[in-house]
């Protein structure tokens, strides 16, 4: 067999050799998620940009703090399953109707003709990182829960299994209701490739159709901040569904996604 | 130490010893679950039909958020496996899932035998061939179907 040509050579795997120096450089230098840091650290980043300082002002005027994500790919998913879960840490009503919803979610994830044996290992883990942080009544318990939030985010083991188990949520909501979504998808993408190439695989960023289907599938709402170089002086807001009342706070930067925290 | 990778390992193993598909099989190795070796029979009704074709499996701690290393250890004339034994199929590289495990790889490298893609070629003559002149094609792929008794 020696009529290999020589431009044969293995170039995907030279490609994602590349790819993990990259994302080695990143993950030394960025916790998966941060700890609470002052909103006003952003100006930092624009230093003498008027655009962006303006925005930010106009900001601080409604946010008082942010948690900083590792720009993965997953930013969108750890954003939003780290901000939920800590709205749902403080509301047991809220946390207890969550925990059914998150119980129920495996068996119907299985009809829709996911894998069952793998699913399970991604449900398994998912469920425990929830009970993990069950809220409680003690005194002084909610900053307990809060800490091991915190840990189990930034164990990547764990953090990665709940980023797993959201997309495959939102997978499984855009093909329950592939006529609607195939509406939002650019291209000749048909739903099922989407979901296969855009949804499911790790460190694939989110556009709107996967915020629009988590947010659904979970029945809860997210409002996104957009701090970029278009017109006016304040940053646009949109809410995910449109008109429900947000438990989750993010900005979105071009390409990226973190928490923040209302006054 | 037990980490989500090795645990899931442990899975996929049991998985394959208990529910084993047609045609393929695959271990870790003796003394590390991080490499596996494993065989695809050549599928019936194709010109790999009747060879024994091994690879080897190459896992990181980020499995399974990130696919495995997959090759041919066996020499395999097909338009996409390289001169190295490296697969190109797009499951193990930009349309990997978390939900895929040992099971699912090794059938989807089997139906790959069956299956080329001819337009991704990872061997520029064996693509050509199988479009151009599948007598000869296949000529080559039964060379190597009994190289494989030889390894």
């Amino acid at each position: 067999m020696e009529t290999f040509k020589a431009n044969d050579a293995n170039r995907d795997e030279l490609i994602m050799q590349q790819q993990r120096e990259i994302e080695k450089e990143i993950s030394d230098s960025t916790p998966l998620v941060s700890d609470q840091l002052p909103l006003t650290c952003l100006k930092a980043e624009y230093n003498g940009d008027d655009i962006f300082t303006a925005k930010i002002q106009d900001l601080a005027k409604r946010y008082k703090y942010m948690r900083r994500t590792r720009p993965d790919g997953n930013c969108f998913f750890r954003a939003f399953a780290y901000s939920y879960l800590e709205y749902l840490t403080c509301n047991s009503h809220a946390y207890q109707e969550f925990l059914r919803l998150a119980e129920g979610s495996k068996d119907k994830l299985i009809e829709l003709g996911f894998p069952s044996f793998t699913l399970e290992d991604f449900h398994e883990t998912f469920m425990e990182v929830v009970k993990r942080v069950c809220p409680k009544s003690s005194a002084g318990a909610s900053e307990i829960v809060q800490t091991e939030l915190h840990k189990v985010f930034n164990e990547q083991g764990y953090s990665d299994y709940v980023v797993v188990y959201l997309r495959l949520i939102t997978s499984g909501q855009l093909q329950e209701d592939a006529n609607f979504y195939q509406n939002f998808i650019e291209g000749s993408f048909t739903i099922e490739e989407f979901r296969h190439q855009e949804v499911e695989p790790m460190y694939k960023e989110s556009d709107h159709i996967h915020i629009i289907a988590l947010c659904t599938a979970l029945s809860a709402g997210v409002r996104v901040e957009y701090l970029d170089r278009g017109e006016g002086g304040s940053v646009k807001t949109h809410d995910f569904p449109e008109g429900t009342d947000p438990k989750v706070f993010l900005i979105y930067r071009p390409g990226h996604y973190d928490i923040l925290y209302p006054i | 130490m037990s980490t989500p990778a090795r645990r899931r390992l442990m899975r996929d193993f049991k998985r394959l010893q208990e529910d084993p598909p047609t045609g393929v099989s695959g271990a870790p190795t003796d003394n590390n679950i991080m490499i596996w070796n494993a065989v695809i029979f050549g599928p019936h009704d194709t010109p790999f039909e009747d060879g024994t074709f091994k690879l080897t499996i190459e896992f990181t701690e980020e499995y399974p958020n990130k696919p495995p290393t997959v090759r041919f250890v066996s020499k395999v004339f097909h338009p996409n496996v390289y001169a190295d034994g490296g697969i190109c199929l797009d499951i193990l590289q930009n349309r990997w899932s978390p939900t895929y495990d040992v099971s699912a790889i090794l059938t989807s490298i089997q139906s790959l035998l069956s299956d080329p893609n001819p337009n991704s070629p990872a061997n520029s003559t064996a693509a050509q061939l199988y479009k151009e002149n599948r007598r000869e094609y296949e000529k080559r792929v039964k060379a190597c179907v009994e190289q494989s008794f030889i390894d």
